[in-house]
């Protein structure tokens, strides 16, 4: 006969208090709620984690003699962080050593020029609130609107420019946030935690008319 | 019913601009990158295992499984939407199988669900998140044994009870800590 849930339970959460493996029976499947919530607890209480050093260095090494093609494309070394200068962007590096590029600033977003695209009247001037992000959509474009002045919008696309995941404006911490990993983003479209080097999100073309309407370069 | 991802293919992402495979000349260098991706990976994982042994199998997992896979002229949002996607795949064959549950059985409420809530904001705030969506009582067991480090015996004397209760308490805490959603 098996222990009492509040005892198998307790077993678990000391053990991951203890920084030990998910030990788990089957019987453990009637709390499989109430265990995800200890692991994540556990893991909520003590920070964002980093691979242990140790572990990265036997990452590599199992990475190095994995079997791999040229799978990294210079799209994504750039997204990744990699930072290669503007003027290598369109051309001449292919056959360069990654070597010679050196990490650098992120790039700011591309903006956003669909084709052909239409100002597409997203609301009055005054239903946007200073400092306050508002999610609209320009046709096939979402973007978040940000009235940065009294007279004055900005926007940026509501894509995560990590993950293909729809942003939400977290106003509490004047954020955009990714509802699928730990990414968030400044108004202005930079991201909030360099460490991740995400790049910027894309910037979306808005303007205000002469009669206070908001417009924003859509579908 | 499997839930393995299948690799990026290329004509999905003909417009996104796959760009031109880049040759890389040192191992080392192409290591790295990849390894500063699955930094993330480690990361969305320990969240969802809460201990280090397993979020680093899990993550080796993914690299085994996912690096190899990946086709040349893959754009970058498919390179880690296919580590997330394998991730994803990892973690429910590990719940299945640490639980003896099917993977479809966890589809919906475990690893493979996108989170709810709103993950970017730092983990102790979204603990703390947690912990306001629950009565005084099982926000205060929680709060002594997973914020606090206390010991169960510790806690029960903090709440004037006892170590049988006080494991009961933690619980319905832990069941009740599952439910509260964080879409505010």
């Amino acid at each position: 006969m098996g222990k009492r849930p509040e005892n198998r339970v307790d077993k678990i959460v000391s053990d991951l208090l203890r920084g030990r493996r998910l030990r788990l029976r089957g019987e453990d499947a009637d709390e499989k709620e109430a265990i995800t919530a200890a692991a994540r607890l556990v893991a909520a209480g003590q920070g964002v984690q980093r691979m242990h050093p140790a572990f990265r260095k036997r990452l590599a090494a199992a990475l190095e003699t994995a079997p791999k093609g040229g799978w990294l494309t210079r799209r994504a070394a750039l997204v990744a962080g990699l930072g290669v200068a503007a003027g290598a962007v369109t051309g001449g590096l292919v056959g360069r050593s990654l070597d010679t590029l050196a990490p650098g600033p992120l790039a700011r977003g591309v903006p956003v020029n669909p084709e052909p695209g239409r100002w597409v009247d997203v609301g009055a001037l005054t239903d946007f609130t200073v400092g306050q992000g508002k999610r609209v959509t320009a046709g096939a474009v979402g973007a978040f609107v940000f009235r940065s002045s009294p007279t004055t919008v900005t926007a940026v696309s509501s894509i995560c420019s990590h993950l293909p995941c729809e942003l939400w404006w977290n106003g509490g911490h004047g954020s955009l946030d990714c509802p699928c990993h730990p990414a968030s983003f400044k108004p202005d479209g930079q991201p909030t935690n360099q460490a991740y080097g995400l790049v910027a999100l894309n910037q979306v073309s808005v303007r205000v008319t002469s009669t206070g309407r908001v417009e924003v370069l859509g579908t | 019913m499997s839930t393995e991802p299948g690799p990026p293919e290329g004509q999905e992402v003909a417009g996104e601009g796959a760009g031109e495979v880049l040759e890389l000349p040192a191992a080392s260098r192409s290591t790295a990158i990849a390894l500063d991706e699955l930094e993330l990976v480690y990361a969305f994982i320990y969240a969802r295992v809460g201990n280090r042994p397993d979020a680093e199998d899990l993550t080796q997992q993914v690299a085994m499984k996912a690096i190899p896979r990946l086709r040349a002229g893959a754009p970058a949002t498919a390179i880690r939407g296919y580590l997330f996607a394998t991730a994803r795949s990892v973690l429910g064959a590990f719940w299945s199988t640490r639980l003896g549950l099917s993977e479809v059985e966890l589809h919906e409420d475990l690893a493979m669900a996108i989170p709810a809530g709103p993950p970017s904001e730092e983990p102790a705030e979204r603990a703390r998140r947690i912990l306001d969506g629950l009565s005084d009582n099982y926000r205060r067991v929680l709060e002594l044994r997973f914020l606090h480090g206390y010991s169960l015996k510790e806690v029960a004397a903090e709440m004037r009870s006892t170590v049988g209760a006080v494991k009961v308490m933690q619980l319905r805490a832990l069941r009740a800590a599952a439910k509260v959603r964080l879409d505010g």
